[in-house]
């Protein structure tokens, strides 16, 4: 279909680009058969409980008022937050991964158009990625008996292009004061701080009630005021089909559209160029070269992991937002129940190790670099495999040390039990991914789930499952 | 009695169609080998299979005398593998990426750090030994990675396309570098598309068209066989690659 229609649009105009774009988009890579029944079911059952949602609500007034409109807010903001996160990766893979840039850039297809080409991109990927989420259900529902929910389509483009014009400014700004060299690794990070930023200020500004971060955020922004301010409505009043407030999110869209495409058209093209530039710190040691040459494999193995790893910031700090996504966990665990810290710290504990476990072998195993090299050396492949384990092993295991030497001040006997329970459930979550994770590239950590989503299960079941024996026995143990 | 430094006997190999039909191939220790053949002919095929990045669907192919499929790590201790891409960490230096490969191959430290330092010096590396890989050149990497196949002393070195990509200078290190290891008795077999290389530098050529050899021998026996005694090696790849 797309083809169809860059076949009618003039050759090298902006929607000529975007079509062009969103076909390369909507080209993902091959699905076998049961992958795509498994996503037909899953969209058969969305769609169908989209369906009853709106049945059910058909003949409910659905009307605006505070409490929506504080609770529609707070669903913008983080949902802005995301798409933010989102347009700075989009752009960030834009400049870095190159793709078609360099011939982009190299024909005679004006730079502005260029730049818009990719912004509208941007917010396209990222209006499809919230739309296949949300629309789902507020289309029957607006279908079936409230028509006025069709604004939330205008409110999610709004949004949508306003975020992609941050995201896309955001990701230049810092490439420009980052420099060359560090531009991907802070941008990477800043991403990754904007993305998990909700979260963790929801976690802040509940950590002392019993409320979930969401809660927290809400009775917030009630008492802030913010909902009944004219732009803390917009969103609410949009979604609810209001022409003014559809207008001035809609517009203001395609204004900071317009702006950001005249603007940003300059530090687009020099990041361009930047990230064409391989920077690498030059250096020679003074210590000899025989320093890398170890005796063992599993020292061999063990460093070229530990190095591939410190020596990606922006990878290190995404396990470590991951591990900081299940202190909710925990507080949710311990908060509620009267519960000492020493079981729900044994349980965050065996929880955070497997994770963490988990992660270092997908990426000491699935993500390896030159795969072809290990196959050709002299080393049977099961025992790189168990290298490789007992590698990732012991990069975590300083972390599995913090927790249970908390404990031991309540409980010697319960961080023992811990530390037992933590190797166990890290050795399973590292032998799960082992038998079960495909190949991969190291950048496609963040989605590395899609790869194996029963790894994924699995290995959450299993850190689950020790992390509550480990919890409930030194609670009795206290 | 020497055994072949590569014996394939009878391989054949399918993915969606047949790539490569009972082909036998013998290479004699000490030479300098070229395989050649058209785009899509199965010479990557082969050499894939023969390093164990592939198994043959029949046949069997033995190295040094040494069965790949009964003992394929002894026939990988003594066999090294270069292809097109380097097969290289951006994240690690050369001598850092030199002393993982020596760890795989279990050479002792002791052995691994000077040999590495004289390739290093060699390949006129030294000076970057500690920078790492991802800012190089693909002439550059190239090096690395050639250092990394010679750092455990290989009976058998086998290079998919090394010259793709690198200018004169780099061309020519690496075309000596091959010489000098056949000349310290080790044996080479290089797949190349470009002509001239094979025909200056190789001791003998084997052709494979259509996933089974069609030609083999030295230049001037794969000139009597086109019928053109003073024709390039271009002229008779053309003449015998060319449908009758």
């Amino acid at each position: 279909m797309m083809t169809r229609i860059i076949e009618r649009l003039p050759a090298g105009s902006l929607g000529w680009l975007v079509a062009h774009e969103l076909r390369l988009a909507t080209r993902g890579g091959k699905a076998t058969t049961r992958v795509r029944i498994v996503r037909y079911i899953l969209l058969a059952a969305f769609l169908i409980a989209g369906i009853l949602t709106a049945v059910a609500l058909a003949n409910v007034p659905i009307r605006p008022d505070a409490t929506f409109d504080a609770g529609l807010l707070v669903a913008a903001i983080a949902a802005t937050s995301l798409m933010t996160t989102q347009a700075m990766i989009g752009t960030q893979q834009t400049l870095y991964e190159r793709g078609d840039l360099d011939l982009l850039f190299s024909s005679p297809v004006a730079p502005r158009t260029i730049l818009r080409a990719k912004l509208l991109a941007i917010a396209a990927t990222v209006m499809l990625t919230f739309g296949a989420l949300s629309l789902p259900f507020v289309l029957p529902i607006a279908i079936v008996g409230h028509p006025r929910l069709l604004g939330f389509v205008a409110t999610l483009i709004g949004l949508a292009l306003i975020a992609a014009c941050i995201g896309l400014a955001l990701a230049l700004a810092i490439a420009k004061a980052a420099g060359p060299r560090a531009a991907r690794t802070v941008g990477q990070i800043a991403a990754g701080l904007l993305g998990g930023g909700f979260f963790i200020l929801s976690q802040a500004i509940g950590r002392h009630s019993n409320e979930s971060g969401f809660e927290a955020v809400f009775r917030w922004v009630q008492a802030s005021g913010w909902a009944d301010s004219w732009w803390g409505l917009l969103p609410g009043r949009a979604s609810f089909g209001d022409p003014l407030a559809i207008l001035i999110l809609l517009g203001g869209g395609i204004l900071l559209f317009a702006l950001t495409g005249a603007a940003f058209q300059r530090l687009f093209q020099s990041g361009f160029h930047d990230a064409g530039k391989h920077m690498t710190r030059r250096t020679v040691s003074k210590k000899g070269i025989g320093r890398q040459f170890r005796a063992s494999l599993f020292t061999s193995i063990f460093m070229k992991e530990w190095r591939l790893l410190i020596r990606d910031p922006a990878l290190a700090f995404r396990i470590v937002l991951r591990l900081v996504y299940l202190i909710p966990l925990t507080i949710v665990l311990t908060k509620n129940n009267d519960v000492p810290i020493a079981p729900g710290a044994a349980f965050f504990s065996v929880l955070v190790t497997g994770q963490l476990v988990g992660s270092f072998t997908w990426l000491a195993i699935s993500a390896e670099d030159s795969p072809d090299l290990l196959t050709v050396a002299p080393v049977e492949k099961s025992t790189v495999e168990w290298v490789k384990l007992a590698s990732a092993l012991a990069m975590a295991a300083p972390l599995a040390l913090i927790l249970p030497i908390v404990i031991a001040t309540e409980t010697v006997a319960g961080a023992l039990v811990t530390l037992v329970m933590t190797a166990i459930a890290g050795t399973l979550a590292g032998f799960i991914e082992l038998k079960l994770s495909k190949p991969a590239s190291r950048k496609t950590f963040a989605r590395r789930r899609s790869g194996s989503l029963a790894a994924g299960i699995l290995t959450m079941l299993v850190t689950f499952v020790f992390g509550g024996i480990a919890g409930v026995l030194v609670f009795v143990l206290l | 009695m020497n055994e072949p430094a590569l014996a394939l006997r009878g391989v054949s190999k399918s993915f969606d169609k047949p790539v490569i039909t009972n082909l036998d191939l013998t290479i004699e220790p000490g030479q300098l080998y070229a395989l050649l053949g058209p785009n899509g002919a199965g010479k990557t095929t082969t050499l894939r299979m023969v390093v164990g990045l592939s198994e043959p669907d029949r046949g069997r192919i033995g190295i040094y005398g040494i069965d790949t499929r009964r003992d394929p790590l002894a026939a990988k201790a003594i066999t090294a593998w270069l292809p097109d891409e380097p097969m290289l960490y951006d994240k690690l230096s050369p001598s850092e990426y030199l002393g993982f490969v020596a760890g795989l191959w279990k050479i002792p430290p002791e052995e691994a750090a000077p040999e590495a330092e004289r390739l290093l010096r060699w390949l006129e590396l030294w000076d970057v030994r500690d920078t790492r890989c991802e800012g190089f050149s693909r002439g550059m990497k190239q090096k690395v990675a050639l250092a990394g196949a010679l750092i455990h002393k290989p009976r058998l070195l086998i290079l998919d396309e090394p010259l793709t990509g690198l200018d004169a200078t780099m061309a020519r290190s690496v075309k000596d570098a091959l010489r000098a290891q056949v000349d310290a008795g080790a044996t080479v077999i290089v797949t190349t598309h470009i002509l001239e290389v094979a025909e200056r530098l190789a001791d003998r050529i084997g052709i494979i068209a259509g996933g089974t050899l069609h030609a083999e021998g030295t230049l001037d026996e794969l000139r009597a066989m086109a019928g053109e005694e003073n024709a390039t090696l271009e002229d008779t790849f053309i003449r015998l690659t060319s449908p009758a």
